[in-house]
């Protein structure tokens, strides 16, 4: 009987104690409402920041391939998002001493991939109208954005590349680009 | 396909194995060559060289393509390496090898024999008891001789006698012999020398005429005096040159690269096809056409305009660009295949059908897509890329040259051998005032027309050069 009466007091207990905790999350001080930074990487703002590492590639000294560099790049749910958020960081004018093949001002449109592993990247035609010329400057550009999207995404295995929503024949006279392209180890050097 | 081994035991290379590393390294002397297994690229220091297979094992030996020496060892190498594959031979230091190609042009009572010496050099006649010897002031020769038209009796054989004269074996009807003085063309000396009969044997020499099939057409360039001669078995079924159409790049509002001090791509490629066309028809006497003069034309425009004149040969002129202004050398680019590529010129070999042509007999005839018609030529095209190879490096002496392989839009509906040279970047300040220059532009045309020259001797003679697909 008197064990009995015991379990009821410290279930009463419990109770009380469960409520004023509540109470002091709910009505106490700022700091104890503030969740902690494991609870913050899911909510869903917290996505935005969120960073992953991936490999862009920019112009080697020689001026005749491209290396490839990790960087921080915009964590992307899912296959297509994140193609699109490293494409996205591949078109950004890196700071010295690394250079870009991707011409100024060039901005993404839209990118969808296909079932077969082709990603069709939608660029502005800044890609087309501020390009230097030249096959070698052709075959950076192009194979910046392919070795950026294949070597990072097994996913995609081949790129075309879209300017203003439409298929075009070369960038500046050169590379063929009716058709994806992939990746081509010997415009890569480690 | 070559043994490293043998490469090192010749040239002094030490071969180390890094299974690590997954790499071969060929080391002379502190240069140094990495290869990777089932890779056909080859770092040659600090740069690519493309080969055309990958180093592979067999057994304990390491083998790569006898292009190896050309494109990765010649450049490391202290001493001048030349490779000719036609003639087989290797050149290591300043030899005076030059090529010989011998031609014939026979009538009922003479034969012709032409020797087209290249470099330059100096030849004497002499005859002794029942041959004709060439002496040629040279070190060995590199001699294409095809076989001799024996049937009118006058020559039963040539051949090359070490270790620089050519043997003219004398056939029964041979009574004397004319040597015209030898004629500079260009930078070849053109030795010809004249087998006559006598002359009481004409009248019996004209009569037993062998009667030509009317449905056989003589072949441009082979024997001429129908009747007068026996065809040559094949002969007429052998490629050769006769038209060559050379495309400036870009042209009209598509100026291309600007250069470092203001030179324009479109006028620099202009310029030097010009030059290229003015040679090659001046030393050969070829049909040369330029795609455009200074217009806007576009991938399938240019390609139309060789195809629909029947062209042999197609060369695409460029100068290039690089983010990087220290960036230089020269690249020879064919066409690499994407798997719609190669699909097509699998297609191109199955798709073979023999029709009836106009007045009479067959024609194979192999059906490929307009767009991917070079699919069906690529052989044909990296035999040219590695002979101008050969042929810039000796007359320019441009030394970094890098024969590649990728997806070139202009090249792709070609439907004959076809080659897009980067002549050099017009964004490095050096080599931009080397593209405009006279010098450099007259050289590069000699080039070009012995590359040419080279070429059509392949087509005609070699056997090293695979049959091109009839078009």
């Amino acid at each position: 009987m008197k064990k009995r009466r015991d379990l009821l007091l410290y279930a009463g207990l419990g109770a009380v104690l469960g409520l004023a905790l509540l109470a002091l999350l709910l009505l106490g001080p700022r700091w104890l409402r503030t969740p902690p930074a494991a609870v913050q990487s899911v909510a869903p703002t917290a996505t935005e920041a969120r960073k992953i590492r991936a490999r862009l590639f920019y112009v080697n000294e020689e001026g005749t391939a491209l290396s490839g560099i990790e960087q921080e790049v915009s964590y992307g749910e899912g296959t297509v998002e994140q193609a699109r958020r490293i494409v996205e960081a591949q078109l950004v004018t890196p700071p010295p001493p690394l250079t870009s093949a991707i011409p100024p001002g060039t901005k993404l449109r839209t990118l969808f991939l296909t079932a077969g592993g082709d990603a069709y990247v939608d660029l502005t035609p800044e890609l087309q109208t501020n390009h230097p010329g030249g096959t070698t400057n052709e075959i950076l550009t192009v194979y910046s954005l392919v070795s950026a999207l294949t070597s990072n995404l097994p996913a995609v295995t081949g790129v075309q590349i879209l300017i203003d929503g439409k298929e075009v024949d070369t960038l500046a006279g050169h590379l063929d680009l009716r058709r994806p392209i992939g990746q081509d180890a010997r415009w890569v050097v480690e | 396909m070559v043994g490293l081994d043998d490469l090192a035991n010749i040239f002094q290379l030490q071969i180390r194995e890094d299974a690590a590393a997954r790499a071969v390294t060929a080391t002379y002397k502190t240069q140094t060559l990495v290869l990777t297994p089932d890779q056909s690229l080859v770092s040659a220091s600090g740069r690519l060289v493309s080969l055309p297979a990958p180093l592979i094992r067999q057994g304990r030996r390491w083998l790569v393509p006898v292009e190896f020496i050309s494109r990765a060892l010649a450049p490391i190498y202290d001493t001048r390496l030349e490779v000719r594959p036609a003639s087989r031979l290797v050149l290591v230091g300043d030899l005076r090898v030059p090529r010989v190609v011998a031609q014939y042009d026979s009538s009922p009572t003479s034969l012709r024999v032409t020797f087209d010496i290249t470099p330059r050099a100096n030849a004497t006649v002499t005859q002794e008891a029942n041959r004709l010897l060439v002496r040629i002031d040279a070190d060995t020769l590199d001699a294409s001789l095809p076989p001799a038209p024996s049937q009118q009796g006058l020559l039963t054989g040539i051949r090359a006698a070490e270790p620089n004269t050519i043997q003219l074996d004398l056939g029964p009807r041979f009574s004397s012999h004319r040597v015209s003085q030898p004629a500079s063309s260009g930078a070849a000396a053109v030795l010809t020398i004249e087998l006559l009969a006598p002359p009481s044997t004409e009248s019996s020499a004209t009569a037993p005429n062998v009667p030509v099939a009317p449905a056989e057409p003589l072949a441009p360039g082979a024997p001429n005096a129908p009747g007068s001669a026996l065809p040559v078995f094949g002969e007429a079924n052998r490629p050769t040159l006769r038209t060559i159409v050379i495309d400036p790049g870009h042209g009209g509002e598509d100026s291309g690269v600007k250069g470092a001090g203001g030179a324009v791509e479109k006028q620099v490629t202009l310029a030097v096809a010009r030059r290229v066309k003015g040679a090659i028809e001046g030393r050969l006497g070829m049909r040369v056409l330029l795609t455009h003069e200074d217009n806007r034309i576009g991938a399938d425009g240019r390609a139309a305009i060789a195809n629909n004149n029947k062209a042999d040969l197609f060369i695409s002129l460029h100068a290039n660009g690089s983010p990087q202004p220290t960036t230089r050398g020269a690249t020879i680019f064919t066409l690499s295949l994407d798997r719609f590529g190669e699909d097509a010129r699998r297609q191109s070999q199955a798709d073979r059908e023999v029709l009836q042509v106009f007045g009479g007999g067959t024609r194979e005839f192999s059906l490929v897509e307009w767009e991917l018609a070079q699919a069906a030529h690529l052989d044909g095209s990296q035999a040219f890329a590695s002979i101008l190879d050969q042929k810039l490096r000796a007359i320019t002496g441009m030394p970094a040259i890098t024969l590649q392989r990728a997806p070139m839009r202009n090249l792709a509906g070609a439907n004959m051998p076809a080659v897009l040279i980067e002549m050099g970047y017009l964004t490095n300040a050096d080599e931009e005032k080397l593209l405009t220059s006279n010098g450099f532009q007259g050289n590069f045309a000699a080039a070009v027309t012995e590359a040419v020259t080279t070429f059509r001797d392949y087509l005609e003679q070699g056997p090293q050069v695979p049959e091109p697909p009839t078009p």
